[in-house]
């Protein structure tokens, strides 16, 4: 059982309260979450310190313009922040946001933690370059009934983190049936329970992890298999992959958008891959032909050898793709395998250390020994 | 036939008719492996069908077999011809004389990045075609089918069709830049030609109804080309020209209507914030962008990292503060660094995973600046960019006059 | 005939001599190769020595680079677990491998072209015996099909 704070409000108007309170009783600074910025549905992250412009919050919008891991990381990395500041972020984006940390590229101190249990959020290519208000209440149709919400990534849909672990307070969406007369806040960490006091609800005891969640669990799982099985029949071999990276323009705007891609100027960018006259002319002697430009495939496994291991699959990189590339698919994958052989899960635990740069004496024996 | 438009300075130009019985895509790669079986050229560079896909990219090649996959003019443009060839010759000359047959605004492309010094055109002999526009990425990617049948329309319809990209609906640069006086002052400039022109080689189709492709050169190095491939006899290109000049007109035209346009939409701020609310600093645009080289953006470099203090009080002053942080300092900042030389390709707006019009946007930003300073990107290879060189006497309009001198109206007048 | 077609016809003669990138650490392997060189030991292979300090500093991009470009076989090799000569690099190359090992596996990509080997600075006799065992491997493979694809 957890405690959790119930506001008789729905979801949305209740988390707003909550925010008025923090921001009038001066116990945080600011709010860093999802806001309206227009009257056609727009929306980006902002961090809002005036209590009247509250009612432009929409922290439960199911869109993520940006990954806010890496924006909460450029916010704190040049130091910390030195008041508090409550931020609302997805589960991913608050993994992505303790990987960065664990990288030395942003810091947690002074920041309220606030995640949810999430239903995924729509691709921006679904949107069509139009945001789509009406859209929302078949999304939060299917949350409340534990569904797969329609228009979601790829990566929400086969996603099975979506019970955050390292927040100090959770809001409950998924498999909720009142959200619209309730706001449910579980109490995940002593700072959350400290912060709850301005909540304007009461404290009761509830499961986060139910037979509601299980069920959209279920079916997450499902999915996951499904896509496994068709990664491995449509995407693997090297036909598969020359053709799935075909219409690559090497935009790199997948390493752009990605948040653990934090080099400041990326391998792939530095002169020391550029090619040299003598390269192009060698390559096409060799081959009779070069793909200009070069070394796309390259790029996409070399990135995938730098990072994939921490990949949270957010799927920002797929829908950043101008040409459609199914690159979240293909990187969470490759992740997966890599955090089961190397026992790690990304954004897991601030202890953990991150594979890259890091050993066990005792691990791997067998190799390299035959 | 000389029209009595022109001026003694410009003559009707000449050139070959090849005819194209199997269309034109076979007469131009047949006119290619011409020139490679006989070494007038040892590999040529093309966009080319990547085999069992639908997807397009640009291919050097030295195997003549390998011709098969190409098409000089794909329904779209991927990536920018002027940044492909830049990437394969930004650290020195090829050594290796290369065909690169490319739309006219990615040979201008090529032509604004030898003037920033990131390709090197010795070797490269460059061949633009008549172009009647590229479809949107986007459409493509989704319905490659269906997209590129469209395309063939704009064949038909040149300078009508309004399926092709905005930009390229409103372009005047889609065949042989028009003759003009170049912008540079200096006349004792040594020139090779009176005016040096962008590419090398031209192949018209306007006017040649699909039967006929016209090979127009434009430099001594394309005239020696043509010759050298022993084609047809010379023959007045001034069919085509007068065609090509009247769909320009009416595209000057457009593209007059379209600065009006979308200098009203973006008008003060509130309108500028409106159309680059949904963007989301992926960045492609630059990174798409042909002109914008630089190997780590400005806007993506350390100098515009601050304390979160800073934010913290800039948030506060406003009462909330939108992240990432400066949107519109990164487009208008970049409008900044890259106006002037922007050939309006539309790179950028294919990259733009929101859909934002961006590609015109930059293009009115671009005729604007560009007007400003009588500049013409890419069309003039000995035009020097408008920031690398000055006047002690110019834009005195925009000068506080010194205490008791008047302000000197008249060179004002003049550069305006 | 043209460039293309050459190469295929040599890579398709039953002689086929496999084409081995080796990144070798100064202080163990290379040394231990040197050793063998000495010793006039002959490996089946053509084997090319790409020579680092330490089996650390082998970046993942140098061995994807080698595969990528056609090397028939990519060898990292480095000193035996507990040897390093600075300590820890090569129980980083260890990781980086597996890396790479693995993400050639999931993506269906020929993951036993690559390899990884502890051969110490005496061991003259290990360099020769696990670079004939990876060339008998990669002549069984055959000829790295990336050689000939262009639009990678």
């Amino acid at each position: 059982m957890s405690k959790a704070v119930k506001i008789q409000q729905s979801t949305e108007d209740g988390l707003r309260s909550f925010f008025e309170s923090l921001l009038q009783d001066k116990t945080v600074k600011g709010i860093f979450t999802l806001r309206k910025i227009n009257d056609e549905g727009g929306v980006s992250y902002s961090l809002i310190t005036d209590a009247d412009d509250l009612k432009n919050a929409v922290p439960l919008y199911p869109q993520m313009p940006v990954n806010a891991g890496k924006v909460l990381s450029d916010f704190t990395l040049l130091e910390p922040i030195q008041e508090p500041v409550a931020a609302v972020l997805r589960p991913c984006e608050l993994r992505a946001f303790i990987e960065l940390v664990k990288r030395h590229h942003g810091n947690l101190d002074n920041i309220l933690l606030i995640s949810l249990t999430c239903g995924g959020v729509r691709s921006l290519k679904s949107l069509g370059g139009k945001n789509d208000l009406k859209d929302l209440s078949s999304y939060w149709e299917s949350v409340s009934k534990s569904d797969l919400a329609p228009n979601n990534r790829e990566t929400c849909q086969t996603c099975e983190q979506f019970i955050p672990q390292n927040a100090d307070m959770v809001i409950a969406t998924v498999g909720q049936k009142d959200m619209d007369k309730e706001c449910t806040v579980f109490l995940t960490s002593p700072k959350g329970e400290e912060y709850a006091q301005a909540a304007p609800g009461s404290t009761v005891s509830e499961e986060m992890e139910n037979e509601k969640t299980q069920a959209l669990m279920d079916k997450r799982s499902e999915q996951k298999a499904k896509l496994l099985e068709t990664f491995k029949h449509n995407q693997s071999g090297l036909k598969a992959l020359i053709k799935t990276f075909a219409p690559c323009l090497g935009c790199h705007g997948c390493r752009q958008v990605c948040p653990i891609c934090l080099c400041h100027l990326c391998d792939f960018d530095s002169k020391t891959l550029e090619y040299q006259p003598v390269n192009v002319r060698s390559e096409l002697n060799q081959k009779g032909g070069l793909k200009v430009p070069p070394g796309n495939i390259f790029f996409h496994l070399g990135r995938m050898s730098h990072m994939a291991v921490s990949c949270v699959s957010c799927g920002m990189c797929s829908d950043v793709c101008p040409v459609n590339i199914p690159v979240a698919t293909l990187f969470s994958t490759v992740g997966d395998t890599l955090e089961k052989v190397f026992e790690y899960v990304p954004g897991r635990s601030l202890e953990e250390p991150v594979p890259e740069g890091t050993f066990k004496e005792q691990e791997f024996v067998e190799i390299g020994e035959q | 036939m000389t029209s009595t438009q022109k001026d003694d300075k410009t003559e009707s130009k000449t050139g070959k008719t090849l005819p194209a019985e199997d269309g034109i895509t076979s007469a131009i790669i047949n006119l290619l492996k011409k020139s490679l079986a006989e070494k007038q050229v040892e590999a040529i560079m093309i966009p080319s069908k990547v085999p069992d896909t639908e997807a397009y990219t640009w291919l050097l090649l030295q195997d003549e077999s390998l011709l098969a996959l190409g098409n000089p003019l794909p329904p779209v443009m991927t990536v920018q011809g002027g940044k492909a060839l830049s990437n394969v010759t930004k650290h020195g000359d090829l050594q290796e004389k290369v065909a690169a047959v490319m739309r006219p605004c990615e040979v201008q492309a090529a032509v604004e990045l030898l003037k920033l010094k990131q390709i090197d055109l010795d070797h490269i002999y460059l061949i633009s075609v008549d172009c009647p526009g590229a479809m949107p990425l986007r459409d493509y990617v989704n319905d490659p089918e269906k997209t590129a049948k469209a395309f063939e329309e704009a064949f038909s319809t040149w300078g009508e069709n309004e399926s092709v990209r905005p930009v390229c609906q409103i372009c005047h640069q889609f065949s042989l830049p028009a003759p003009q006086q170049s912008a540079s002052s200096d006349n004792s400039l040594p020139k090779t030609e009176a005016n040096f022109p962008a590419a090398d080689l031209h192949i018209g189709l306007i006017g040649g109804d699909g039967k006929n492709v016209f090979l127009i050169p434009a430099t001594t190095k394309g005239q020696d080309l043509l010759d050298n491939l022993d084609l047809s006899a010379e023959d007045s290109m001034a069919n085509w020209e007068s065609k090509v000049e009247e769909i320009r007109e009416r595209k000057l035209n457009k593209r007059k209507a379209a600065d009006a346009e979308w200098q009203a939409k973006t008008e003060g701020v509130d309108n500028l914030t409106a159309v680059f609310d949904d963007c989301i600093n992926c960045h492609n645009c630059q990174s798409a962008c042909p002109v914008c080289y630089c190997q780590q953006c400005y806007f993506d470099s350390q100098l515009l990292r601050l304390s979160p203090e800073s934010y913290l009080e800039r948030a506060e002053k406003r009462g909330a503060l939108r992240f990432p942080l400066d949107t519109l300092l990164f487009h208008v900042g970049r409008m900044s660094h890259m106006a002037l030389s922007c050939v309006s390709c539309g790179a950028c707006e294919d990259a733009c995973p929101m859909s934002i019009p961006v590609g015109q946007v930059f293009t009115m930003m671009g005729n604007k600046t560009q007007e400003y300073f009588a500049y013409s990107p890419g069309t003039d290879r000995n035009e020097p960019l408008p920031l690398q060189i000055f006047e002690e006497d110019e834009f005195g309009e925009v000068e506080t006059p010194r205490e008791g001198a008047e302000a000197p109206k008249e060179e004002a007048e003049k550069n305006v | 005939m043209t460039v293309k077609k050459k190469v295929k016809s040599m890579n398709e003669t039953q002689t086929h001599r496999p084409s081995i990138i080796g990144f070798l650490c100064t202080w163990c392997s290379y040394t231990g190769a040197d050793l063998a060189g000495t010793a006039r030991m002959k490996i089946p292979a053509e084997f090319k020595v790409i020579r680092v300090m330490c089996s650390g500093r082998i970046d993942p991009l140098f061995v994807l680079k080698a595969f990528l470009k056609g090397a028939d076989g990519v060898m990292m090799m480095g000193c035996h677990p507990g040897d390093c000569h600075y300590q820890k690099g090569n129980y980083n190359a260890r990781r980086r491998y597996v890396t790479l090992n693995n993400i050639l596996e999931t993506l269906g990509l020929d993951k036993d072209r690559i390899s990884l080997w502890w051969v110490s600075a005496s061991e003259a006799p290990r360099f020769k015996q696990v670079t004939t065992d990876f060339a008998d491997k990669i002549k069984e493979l055959g000829p790295n099909p990336l050689r000939e694809e262009i639009f990678l």
